[in-house]
């Protein structure tokens, strides 16, 4: 691997980018739900439920939600699963995962198990999970062919990959509309509600950095999926990839 | 969307019609209807129904019909009768598609009880009798489409006349 990653627009040493990543996590986890509400106009939230009937999942399926942060497809998932099946709510940053532990015991949701992990090192045996999920995560990750492999790892022969993440838009006019909107309205919003405009900042910069949907979904398959499908969801400002492990 | 909708009825079916999908695991089955710009394939795997549009995947069978055949198989008609008519093209393993047949005809859903978990008993009442008269149209015809057409047209041509409560006093 090189010794050099990118942190947005910025050439970071690659030991250094998990470091930053949890910095602006750190920075924003009390107010990441509001800011989702208000930056995609509650948008978010029908990219989430598409996602979750998406899945297949089951009454006593098994459901690994990594970059989880606050819960709100652990809390879905843990309605579709039920007492029988088991949510595992994960994370790289302890205060996002705070925040869903808060989350969800304010909702009444329990039964839901909390793990701080890197997705790169998946600390679960081979074949465990139904559904592995990652939404909005995947392009904070360093190495993201690796974190693709060992979610194939835990993953059952027949589960599920779902990754959920900001995209490329063929239009035209989207296009100049969403780069207006990301490097001038999303940092100043990001500045007045979180008083954090280098965080929005970054966000902005790490969306036009992550791969676009034909490339990640070769890189899904070169993860060694059997079949990888990719929606596209708000004119490909995000897309939902599906991989199924053969 | 397409694939979606059909993906989330089919395991809708598998999981509310005491369906057992382990016969067809780690099968693939293509799929298209020649009516209709519809050719998926659907990846049976984990007790469930991926449907997938992939050139590339090799499939066990490739199953070519009309959406009125379709209907038929739904209705029961046995598939080696509709092979010998033609009615339906098969490349590949026949016992795969026998078991997909096998599959969608043992589906048996109480349309009612499953829908009064979400609208209530009153909504679910009155929709599983308009799906009654549904499946009645339409196993009574050769053609369940041109059947469920007009019946539609009908109705809005002629609707019934709701009953009314004479006051029998005047």
């Amino acid at each position: 691997m090189d010794n050099t990653t990118h942190f947005g627009f910025k050439d970071v040493a690659t030991k250094d980018k998990q470091g930053m990543v949890r910095g602006v996590f750190d920075s924003v986890a009390s107010k990441y739900d509001l800011m989702n509400d208000v930056l995609s106009f509650g948008a978010h939230r029908l990219w989430k439920r598409y996602t979750i009937a998406s899945s297949n999942v089951k009454t006593g399926d098994k459901v690994l939600d990594i970059a989880g942060g606050t819960g709100d497809l652990a809390i879905e998932f843990r309605k579709k699963v039920g007492d029988s099946g088991q949510v595992v709510l994960s994370d790289i940053n302890a205060a996002m995962l705070g925040e869903g532990r808060k989350n969800l015991t304010n909702k009444g949701i329990f039964g839901v198990d909390f793990v701080q992990l890197n997705a790169q090192y998946l600390p679960f045996e081979d074949n465990t999970f139904d559904c592995v999920s990652i939404a909005f995560g995947l392009r904070n990750v360093t190495d993201k062919d690796q974190a693709l492999r060992e979610m194939r790892r835990i993953l059952k022969p027949g589960g599920c990959l779902l990754i959920l993440e900001f995209s490329t838009t063929d239009s035209e006019f989207l296009k100049k509309f969403y780069d207006f909107y990301s490097f001038n309205i999303m940092p100043k919003l990001g500045e007045i509600i979180a008083d954090d405009k280098d965080s929005y900042q970054y966000l902005a910069e790490s969306i036009r950095k992550h791969p676009d949907q034909e490339t990640l979904k070769d890189m899904v398959l070169e993860a060694g999926f059997g079949f990888c499908e990719y929606h596209n969801l708000s004119g490909g400002i995000v897309a939902l990839h599906k991989g199924i492990k053969a | 969307m397409q694939h979606f909708v059909l993906e989330q009825a089919l395991n809708f079916l598998i999981q509310n019609g005491d369906v057992n999908l382990e016969p067809l695991d780690q099968k693939i089955i293509r799929f298209s209807l020649k009516d209709l710009p519809l050719e998926v394939d659907f990846v049976c795997t984990n007790n469930r129904i991926f449907v997938v549009n992939d050139i590339n995947n090799v499939s066990d069978v490739d199953i070519k019909l009309t959406a009125n055949v379709f209907f038929a198989l739904f209705k029961g008609e046995d598939l080696t009768d509709l092979l010998k008519q033609d009615k339906i093209i098969i490349h590949g393993d026949v016992k795969t598609a026998q078991l997909l047949v096998d599959m969608l005809q043992a589906v048996d859903i109480d349309v009612e009880e499953t829908l009064s978990q979400y609208t209530g008993d009153i909504v679910a009442h009155e929709i599983g009798k308009i799906t009654g008269e549904i499946k009645k149209i339409t196993q009574e015809s050769s053609n369940p489409l041109e059947a469920l057409k007009d019946s539609v047209s009908n109705f809005l041509i002629n609707p019934s006349v709701p009953k009314t409560y004479k006051n029998n006093k005047h």
